[in-house]
């Protein structure tokens, strides 16, 4: 799955390579960023607006998550000169604080009435909250400046 | 909501989750009957949508305010992953409309709970 864009230049593709090269999986990253975006603000409005008093942490900790991967999808989407800085930014907070969350959800359940998007590391997102930040720091760790000369962004 | 609807919606979803992932699996684009199938899906998905509005005052809803964001927000991946799959003619373009296909059927379970569940 993972592609290797920077291959020994010297040998010709042998299969025929998906043409749009690291467009692809840029792109069903971002589809899952956008729905997590979408899930985990919503998702906290709504909890925000209804039932603040019932577990106040736990949902401004969903609407932090929510806020953190809007920061990640725009961070993919765009081309800009911050875009790969916030992405980084995004996607190492998003790794941090699923463990973070994870680890303090099991640990002192007491705290957490109710549950975040990270609450035992995304197990309420089939643990997709905690293989994301991965993928979105694999990606950006593999397309990496100064490794390729730029073809097609 | 009509319970029975909602799993003909499931149906759907699952069905075009199913022969996405296999596309993707083979790395070819989406064709043109799994983006007609993605529009019948969508368009399922607003009859649901519109009946659960029109049902939702009789029904003794525990959560009415999240059944209706989760009513409106299902009608957006479809149409993300749908548009995502018309740009990106590669497997990646499959890979898309999968997992929106995907959000689709556990948001639609998802909706099933909140309307079941009904405030004491």
């Amino acid at each position: 799955m993972a592609e290797r864009p920077a291959e020994q230049a010297s040998t010709p593709p042998v299969q025929q390579r998906q043409p749009a090269g690291p467009t692809g999986p840029r792109r069903a990253l971002i589809t899952l960023y956008a729905i997590f975006a979408l899930a985990a603000t919503s998702r906290a409005v709504v909890q925000l607006v209804t039932k603040f008093h019932e577990a106040p942490l736990a949902y401004v900790l969903s609407l932090f998550s929510g806020l953190v991967y809007i920061g990640a999808t725009v961070g993919l989407l765009t081309t800009r000169r911050w875009s790969r800085a916030v992405a980084w930014a995004s996607c190492g907070t998003e790794l941090a604080g699923v463990l973070a969350i994870g680890v303090l959800t099991i640990v002192d359940a007491v705290a957490f009435p109710d549950d975040t998007v990270w609450s035992r590391f995304g197990s309420g997102y089939v643990y997709i909250p905690v293989v994301l930040p991965l993928l979105g720091l694999g990606w950006l760790w593999s397309t990496r400046s100064g490794d390729r000369p730029t073809a097609t962004a | 909501m009509i319970t029975a609807l909602a799993f003909v919606v499931i149906g759907i979803s699952l069905l075009l989750a199913g022969w996405t992932g296999v596309s993707a699996w083979r790395h070819r684009p989406t064709g043109e009957l799994q983006m007609v199938l993605a529009i019948v899906l969508e368009a399922a998905l607003v009859t649901q949508t519109v009946i659960g509005f029109v049902r939702l005052s009789g029904a003794q809803l525990a959560e009415p305010v999240t059944f209706g964001a989760y009513a409106v927000g299902i009608l957006l991946p479809v149409p993300l992953g749908f548009q995502l799959a018309r740009m990106e003619r590669t497997r990646w373009g499959s890979i898309c409309l999968c997992f929106t296909a995907v959000v689709a059927a556990v948001m639609t379970l998802r909706l099933i709970q909140l309307w079941q569940a009904t405030g004491g």
